[in-house]
């Protein structure tokens, strides 16, 4: 296994995700029965360039945070292959793991339980900088954490109080603070703001993009927010029960989604605008809720819901189809091959929803 | 300019009709009682709910708004809360002075409340069908014989699949979703006059929540029953609410139209909050302008206007003085010192 150095080649992907998938076992089967699996992550591929801010949306159980916990190679891979600044590290030895702990870091969601209660801040940011062995001397490893501080926004003197003592915003600039000091490659953001309140979460979204231009980092970051995704994201992969169904550039994505779940995904934001023009494009054109990744329906994981779908879309998964450059879509619909079996009298969103009610 | 205290001789002479009051909160006052102090959870709080309107409640978190609406039905566990202050006026009495009997008959039967969590608010042991019946049969609403017709009726209405099953199902047999279905079901079973519901789909997928929330608004008037929303999604604000009560730190600062509050924001926080929120119409490449600093802490709130640590416009007058709720036009109403216009 070699490793090369991530400043050699900037225009291969820092991140390859190929045939992901992430089965949980549900429980022992009882009797020597196979146990129930969780399928969820279940054949995943995206990329992630140097320097972008890849996101990666979908409903509440549809893989996120399962995907980015199988980057970090925090928990099994059942199939597929990861490979990280041109090395596979699918099954990575402990040399490997230790390397990839310091290249790549983590933002959790809830910046009250992220951080041990009984550490100073200080420590706190500075334990990747022991951990690693980063800083030589107590003085200079008190600086570096003094520079990280003032970094995301925090005061010096702050270094010395407990977490309890901040607010949301501040842990979550804390936890920022913690994710820089190794200085890593990659850093996975997992609903990084959905916690904070409205007002805190710009704060937070802005020191990200400041940072982003200041340190030229990655990010592939996980969120349900939309809105929020489409401010910080440039390239975005929409999930759904396991499975990508979309790839495009922001703009591409949230002018013209292609698959039928994104357009309803997309479609059912209550925009912040009660002038009754822009309330018209509001459409919430799919009943019904998403299934379990315990088992889930067979063909297009999205068909008991798609108002379009054909015999072909419940007995077959559609493959993901290049519909423009950089924009991939995983349904039938736009695989010209498959055109003669997709065409069917088509109920119209409404009517569909009728015959549901 | 009229203060709080005219609004009732400036409503006695509409200019352009709005619907008669259905509930009117005057000055409500609730607190907590903390180790180190009281906290003002509720702090001269006024409002009207108008018959047949979507009057929405928003804010951050901890500015008062569940507060608020438990303490309409005075649903506020004491100790260590405490109402201390106002009238809950509806039907020309207060609620606050009812008997216990007397409120226990208002609550589920005029007045419902659907909330966030329909998981802790459902019991887990009972079945859906039970549950459901629970409010007729208290409010006696309809005959015996006629409970399981009416429960079949209201699964239907809020459209779950299969109601003869489903009512024989546990909570725990049922998405979220669907739960929150059976919530909104238990909320309308009685046609009460008013429904407060609190972050009624915050939990759920988006896909899910336009489901409920179209629903929810269609049944409201269908039955031409009022609803209180309460809710820090400005999105979902925008398309449900006709009019808006915006709370900071316990206090109404701003009150209009849904046009009023989105594109006429007066208030320096209403402005901040618009600022701050990423759009789906926003140019891509906008920068966000948060509001600086974070909420109070309401045991020990700031001096004079509560938002002045974090308000860009403040000036000397604001840390002493706090300004009154003041009308600046039929339904718009501000409390700030600072006159702002469309270009802030
Ligand atoms: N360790 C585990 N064991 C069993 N099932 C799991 C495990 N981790 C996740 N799951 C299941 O896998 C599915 C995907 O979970 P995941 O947390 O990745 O979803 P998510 O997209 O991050 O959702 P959310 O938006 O709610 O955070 C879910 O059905 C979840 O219950
Ligand atoms: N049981 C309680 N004991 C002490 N203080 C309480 C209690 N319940 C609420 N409070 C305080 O009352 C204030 C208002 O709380 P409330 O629940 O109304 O906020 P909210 O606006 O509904 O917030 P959220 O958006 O988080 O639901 C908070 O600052 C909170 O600290
Ligand atoms: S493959 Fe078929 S069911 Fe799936 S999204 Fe496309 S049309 Fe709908
Ligand atoms: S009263 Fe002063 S501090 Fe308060 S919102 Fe108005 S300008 Fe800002
Ligand atoms: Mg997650
Ligand atoms: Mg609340």
């Amino acid at each position: 296994m070699t490793h090369t150095d991530s400043h050699t080649d900037v225009t291969a992907p820092l991140l390859q995700v190929s045939g992901l998938k992430v089965h949980f076992p549900l429980r022992p089967g009882l009797f020597g029965k196979p146990a129930a699996m969780v399928k969820a992550v279940d054949g995943v591929d995206f990329t992630v360039h140097h320097g972008e801010t890849l996101g990666l949306v979908g409903e509440s159980g549809c893989g996120k945070s399962t995907t980015g916990l199988a980057v970090l190679r925090m928990t099994p891979l059942t199939e597929g292959r990861i490979v990280f600044d041109g090395e596979d590290i699918s099954h990575p030895d402990a040399a490997t793991t230790k390397r990839l702990r310091r290249k790549m870091q983590m933002v959790y969601q809830d910046p009250f339980g992220a951080l041990n209660p009984r550490m100073r801040v200080l420590d706190i940011i500075g334990e990747p900088l022991r951990v690693h062995r980063l800083t030589r001397t107590r003085t200079e490893y008190r600086a570096r954490v003094m520079d990280l501080l003032d970094r995301v926004g925090l005061k010096a003197e702050m270094a010395d109080r407990y977490p309890h003592e901040f607010s949301g915003g501040q842990r979550q600039r804390i936890g920022i603070a913690r994710a820089l000091a190794a200085e890593p490659s990659l850093i996975i953001c997992d609903e990084p703001v959905s916690a904070l309140d409205v007002s805190i979460q710009a704060q937070v979204i802005n020191l990200l993009e400041d940072l982003q231009r200041d340190l030229g980092l990655t990010y592939l970051f996980v969120a349900h927010d939309l809105a929020v995704v489409r401010h910080l994201c440039h390239r975005i992969v929409v999930m759904y029960l396991g499975r990508v169904v979309e790839v495009a550039d922001r703009e591409r994505l949230y002018q013209a989604p292609r698959h039928p779940y994104t357009r309803a995904l997309l479609g059912a934001i209550p925009i912040a605008d009660p002038d009754p023009e822009i309330q018209a494009r509001f459409n919430p054109s799919v009943d019904g809720e998403v299934p379990s990744p315990i088992d889930p329906p067979p063909g297009c994981p999205f068909h008991p819901r798609c108002p379009h779908a054909t015999e072909l879309c419940r007995r077959e998964a559609p493959r993901p189809i290049d519909v423009e450059d950089g924009h991939s879509v995983a349904c039938h619909l736009h695989d010209p091959s498959r055109a003669t079996e997709m065409t069917h009298p088509e109920p119209s969103y409404q009517e569909q929803a009728r015959n549901i009610a | 300019m009229f203060t709080e205290t005219s609004m009732a001789t400036a409503e006695a002479a509409p200019r352009n009709e709005p619907a008669p009051t259905l509930l009117r909160v005057e000055n409500l006052r609730t607190v907590f009682e903390k180790d180190d102090g009281l906290v003002h959870a509720v702090n001269d709080v006024s409002f009207d709910v108008r018959r047949g309107e979507v009057l929405a409640i928003v804010g951050e978190s901890g500015s008062g708004k569940s507060i608020t609406a438990m303490s309409l039905l005075r649903l506020i566990p004491s100790p260590p809360g405490q109402i201390i202050g106002g009238q809950v006026l509806f039907d020309g009495q207060d609620l606050l002075d009812l008997s216990d009997d007397a409120i226990r008959q208002i609550r589920g039967r005029d007045i419902s409340m659907i909330f966030q969590e329909p998981m802790t608010s459902l019991n887990p042991s009972l079945r859906i069908g039970r549950q459901l019946a629970e409010p007729l049969r208290v409010h006696g609403s309809v005959p015996k014989g006629k409970v399981r017709e009416r429960c079949l009726e209201l699964l239907r209405q809020v459209r779950i699949g299969d109601p003869e099953k489903r009512l024989d199902a546990y909570p725990h047999e049922l998405s979220g979703g669907m739960r929150q279905r059976v919530m909104i079901a238990m909320g309308l079973a009685c046609l009460p006059r008013l429904i407060i519901a609190d972050e009624p789909t915050t939990a759920l997928d988006v896909t899910v929540q336009a489901q409920i929330l179209e629903l929810l608004r269609d049944i409201t008037r269908a039955n031409q029953s009022s609803m209180m929303l309460i809710t820090h999604d400005l999105g979902v604000v925008a398309r449900y609410a006709d009019r808006i009560n915006v709370m900071y730190a316990g206090r109404i600062v701003e009150r209009g139209t849904a046009h009023d509050i989105f594109h006429r924001p007066r208030h320096p926080y209403t402005v901040g909050l618009m600022a701050s929120m990423p759009r789906l119409d926003d140019a891509i490449g906008n920068r966000l302008t948060p509001i600086p600093g974070s909420p109070p802490d309401l045991s020990d709130p700031p001096s004079g206007c509560p938002f002045h640590p974090r308000c860009r416009f403040a000036q000397p007058r604001c840390k002493q003085e706090r300004p009154p709720l003041e009308r600046l036009d039929e339904e718009h109403w501000k409390a700030c010192w600072v006159n702002l216009d469309d270009t802030h």
